[in-house]
């Protein structure tokens, strides 16, 4: 039975949680500091995306200016309003994961369906401009004119119509203009000591700042120069401020035969798979390309590619050893030492701690360069130390036993800090009812703490998998995959399927991101069913709980 | 592992720790600034980058960033670090007798990062950098024909000039060249050797009266290195391309499997038995044996040299000797230049700052005082060559030279022919060996 005094209690206490007119009042009331640090917030993104439109806007994504103004229609429509509550929680999330994983994702497969790489790169046109606008080369015989732009007094310099003031070498001067040459009445013209006019009379003389200003009008501005027929032969271009030359362009673009003519050779070049080639199949392409849809091409090629296939077994076989072994290998030993750190008798943990978690703090791109030298044969520490002739990094197994070794001391004291932590969240009073039972250490440690610490570490085992299984910086920093066996220098016997696809795709004479993208999508569905079947394997180890 | 990179300062506390540890107990230069730079280059930037990242090493290796573009500035010209301070007197001088702003940035992979960034229209107007790069950079159309005039063009030593033509057109103004040449230990070697032959058996007593390690040493690596092997290679008249009608490399025309570069390869494989090459041997060995003292001969490029003289010894540079039988190994030649960007937003500017102020002596010298290789320029060369032998010894190891093939098809090569002569230098029979090479090289091209 309740005691009256309890019951009183009580009912205080109940009393307490009802709510009243003041609690109401507090709740429906945000603090003022909160509203102007929420509105501050949502002012400040609106204001970040707009800049960020403005700066795409100059450069012309229109697909990306509509999503980054979708974004701001999301904070507003997200944080300015009272509903949607999960949203507030789950939009930053949610949109990082749109750009951070999933854009990445889907440009990678859109590229992967295109020839996009080394010399294929830009659109057509920018390719057809760059052909005929780096054939342009000085008229044989021809001489340089002394030069100095100009517009017509009166107009304005930053609009007004370029011209050229020239002089040639018998210092006669001309004006040229998009009309062609003309001559000029030496009367009141001032030039330098090099011929240079400096001024003449009708003209208004552009300074340096000023023709910079107008680098687009005069990149498309040339004099044309015409024969006694009448027929234009070639144009006077300028070299930089003070100079320029007579030159024509060797290669011409016909637009109704999509073709291109060498003037000086009279080769014809077709349009064929993304680049020029001569029609009548001699000779080289012309080197720009440009970027097209090429369908399944690439995926067709990683599958057929002859060196792909025949190493593709031996190294996924290999790959999944690296990844298992690494991970297992790591774990245990960072486990075990974390178990023995965990021991209340040990003293100074804090000094071994911070030793053993130095391999973690420095940056791979050092400790695989130190550890790949300590391994050479003849001058190595490892070798010299030992006194050993192991040859780890020329024989294919040494090899990977060494770069073994490397990952392990890499990665080991990452398992050491997940588990000390993960040991410290078991209570003890666990290990102590299992003493009680009578387990021994090792049956405690079997039976009790290994089932709850696979449940903490399980999903990270998972994720070390799938990132060791792609550790290319590790493999290309040791010994970018060698050794190289049986006489070629495609396949190395440490290659991970990524570097081997890095190797393919962009270390050969074309890097090619069409196909790189093609193998890193093909690499994704590996470790994305890898991944998978992983998860529920850890899903099973959830019932030990 | 999943690892994040730990906090800045652990990260090079420990680093510095690293690499002293290192430099004591392995005996190794573990200068991993340099290594990493070697190794994290791809095959074909590594080998006259190598240049570049050796000096570049030592100072910063902070950030690894691509510049962004400084968009105050009329002109921006992109450079490596060493050569960067130079070049930013001369662009404000520039700067001032046009009444522009300049801007001279840092890019620590300038190669890659002018190609990135000129695709999407953020690049400089102008770009420093190797000869070799001119393929890709035509072939992705990023960088524009510069017109010099004849007169201009006969200021230039003939190899220099002949570098910069790609498809019969002049694509940038050189400044300076480079080459392999032999770097000798004055106190272990006094004498030049007059062969190859000679060199190995100076180098061979030494190690076997105690003194040295290696009878000499230069880049092989596991991987192997075809612009250190390409002297032998090309010692008979070998090489990788022939050459088209008009005098550029001919990329159908692979010719490493010929007669007279398997001829090379022999005696790749003579100087492999006698242990002068060694697969063990990559770049900071090849420094750090030579800088300890240990072996009497380094062939290497200029870019060696400020490791020398920090290890304080009394070298002297000699071109590499010929073999009795009459093989004249050479070396390939690379040359620096100044490319003109063709998305450059000021390209009036750019064309006249490389045509009217990198063709000058004085510019030409000051860039030599930068990274102490033979300046391009005739005349700056002839008043460099009179006060500093080194220079005269660099630009006669270069003599001769080929100019190092600036086709784009030349990516295709350096990991076979490379992977095939350290398989040589490892006992794998030449002519076999080349032949795979060749195979392989050509299905690349194809491909």
């Amino acid at each position: 039975m309740m005691s009256e005094t309890e019951r009183s209690e009580r009912d205080a206490a109940l009393q307490s949680l009802e709510p009243t007119g003041e609690g109401l009042e507090f709740s429906s009331r945000t603090p003022l500091w909160v509203q102007i640090v929420k509105w501050g917030s949502i002012g400040l993104s609106i204001v970040v995306l707009g800049w960020m439109a403005q700066q795409i806007i100059e450069a012309g994504h229109w697909l990306m200016v509509s999503m980054v103004g979708f974004i701001a229609l999301c904070v507003i429509a997200v944080y300015a309003t009272r509903r949607a509550i999960p949203a507030k929680y789950l939009f930053p999330g949610v949109l990082l994961m749109l750009l951070l994983q999933i854009w990445p994702l889907v440009y990678t497969v859109q590229i992967s369906f295109t020839n996009f790489g080394d010399g294929h790169i830009s659109s057509k046109e920018e390719a057809i401009a760059s052909i005929t606008s780096n054939s342009v080369r000085e008229v044989e015989g021809s001489s340089r004119y002394a030069l100095n732009i100009a517009v017509p007094e009166g107009s304005d310099v930053a609009t007004g119509d370029v011209a050229y003031l020239l002089t040639d070498a018998e210092d006669n001067y001309y004006v040229g203009t998009l009309d062609g040459l003309e001559e000029l009445p030496a009367d009141g013209v001032e030039a330098g000591p090099t011929g240079r006019i400096i001024s003449a009379p009708g003209w208004t003389t552009l300074t340096p700042q000023q023709v910079n200003e107008r680098s687009a009008d005069l990149a498309d501005f040339g004099v044309p120069v015409f024969d006694d027929a009448g027929e234009q032969t070639a144009g006077i271009k300028q070299v930089g401020l003070s100079e320029a030359f007579v030159g024509t362009p060797t290669k011409v673009y016909d637009e109704e035969a999509d073709t291109i003519t060498d003037t000086v050779t009279g080769t014809v070049y077709v349009a064929e798979d993304a680049n020029f080639v001569p029609e009548n199949g001699e000779g080289a392409a012309l080197p720009q390309g440009w970027r097209e849809f090429v369908g399944f091409d690439n995926y067709t090629s990683a599958f057929t590619n002859p060196t792909l296939r025949e190493g593709l077994t031996k190294v996924f076989v290999w790959n999944v050893f690296f990844a298992a072994f690494t991970v297992g290998a790591t774990f245990i030993l960072g486990m075990a030492i974390a178990i023995l750190m965990n021991d209340e008798r040990l003293k100074g943990k804090a000094i071994y701690r911070s030793i053993l978690i130095l391999p973690y703090a420095l940056p791979i791109y050092v400790t695989a360069l130190v550890w790949a030298s300590m391994f050479n044969q003849d001058f190595g520490l490892i070798n010299g130390l030992f006194g050993l002739d192991i040859p780890w990094l020329t024989n294919a197994w040494w090899a990977r036993a060494a770069l073994l070794l490397t990952n392990l001391w890499l990665g080991f004291p990452y398992w050491f800090i997940v588990c000390t932590g993960a040991l410290q969240a078991i209570p003890n009073d666990v290990k102590e009812a299992a003493q009680i039972d009578g387990a021994g250490p090792l049956t405690t440690i079997r039976k009790v703490i290994m089932p709850l610490l696979l449940v903490a570490v399980g999903p990270l085992m998972i994720a070390s998998f799938a990132f060791n299984f792609n550790n290319f910086s590790l493999i290309w920093l040791f010994n970018q995959g060698g050794p190289f066996v049986g006489g070629q220098s495609s396949i190395g016997s440490t290659d991970l399927l990524i570097s081997l696809a890095y190797r393919l795709a962009l270390g050969g004479a074309t890097p090619s991101f069409g196909f790189a993208s093609a193998i890193s999508v093909i690499i994704f569905f590996l470790v994305a069913t890898i991944s998978y079947f992983g998860f529920r394997q850890t899903a099973a180890l959830e019932d030990v709980n | 592992m999943k690892r994040t990179t730990g906090a800045v300062a652990i990260t090079s506390a420990a680093a510095l720790l690293l690499s002293a540890c290192g430099g004591d107990s392995s005996e190794e230069n573990t200068d991993s600034g340099a290594a990493a730079e070697e190794s994290a280059d791809d095959p074909a930037a590594e080998e006259d980058d190598a240049a570049e990242d050796e000096e570049a090493a030592g100072d910063d290796a902070a950030s690894t960033e691509a510049p962004v573009r400084d968009e105050n500035a009329e002109l921006v010209i992109w450079s490596d670090d060493v050569r960067a301070p130079i070049l930013t007197e001369w662009a404000e001088q520039f700067g001032e007798e046009y009444g522009i702003t300049t801007q001279v940035q840092v890019a620590t992979d300038v190669r890659q990062q002018f190609k990135d960034a000129a695709n999407v229209d953020q690049g400089p107007d102008i770009v420093v950098g190797a000869h070799d790069w001119l393929g890709e950079f035509v072939q992705n159309g990023i960088v524009s024909p510069v017109q010099m005039s004849s007169d201009t063009q006969g200021m230039f030593t003939e190899d220099s000039l002949a570098a910069t033509m790609y498809d019969g057109q002049i694509y940038g103004v050189p400044y300076a060249t480079e080459s392999l040449g032999v770097i000798r230990n004055t106190a272990l070697a006094p004498d030049a050797p007059a062969t190859m032959e000679e060199l190995v058996s100076t180098g061979q007593e030494l190690v076997d009266a105690g003194d040295a390690d290696q009878p000499m040493v230069t880049v092989v690596s596991s991987v192997g290195d075809a612009y250190h092997a390409y002297p032998y290679l090309s010692a008979y008249g070998g090489g990788i391309f022939g050459t088209n009608d008009d005098g550029g490399w001919d990329a159908q025309n692979v010719i490493v499997d010929s007669e007279e570069t398997i001829q090379g390869a022999e005696k790749m494989a003579w100087l492999a038995e006698e242990n002068a090459l060694n697969v063990n041997i990559d770049f900071p060995t090849m420094e750090s044996l030579f800088a300890e003292g240990r072996t009497p001969y380094m062939i290497a490029g200029p870019w060696t040299i400020p490791n020398v003289e920090g290890a304080d010894i009394e070298y002297a540079i000699d071109p590499i000797p010929d073999f009795e039988d009459g093989g004249d190994p050479v070396p390939f030649l690379g040359v620096q230049m100044f490319y003109v960007a063709s998305g450059a937003q000021n390209p009036t500017l750019a064309q006249e700052f490389v045509n009217t102020y990198v063709t000058t002596e004085d510019m030409q010298l000051a860039l030599f005082e930068a990274g102490q290789r033979p300046p391009a320029l005739q005349s700056a060369l002839d008043t460099v060559s009179a006060e500093d032998e080194d220079i005269e010894a660099w630009s006669a190891a270069g003599e001769g030279a080929s100019p190092m093939p600036n086709i784009p098809a030349m990516n295709a090569v350096w990991q076979p022919l490379g992977q095939a002569t350290a398989d040589i230098v490892s006992g794998s029979d030449p002519a076999e060996r080349l032949e795979a090479a060749q195979e392989e090289i050509v299905s690349n091209i194809g491909r």
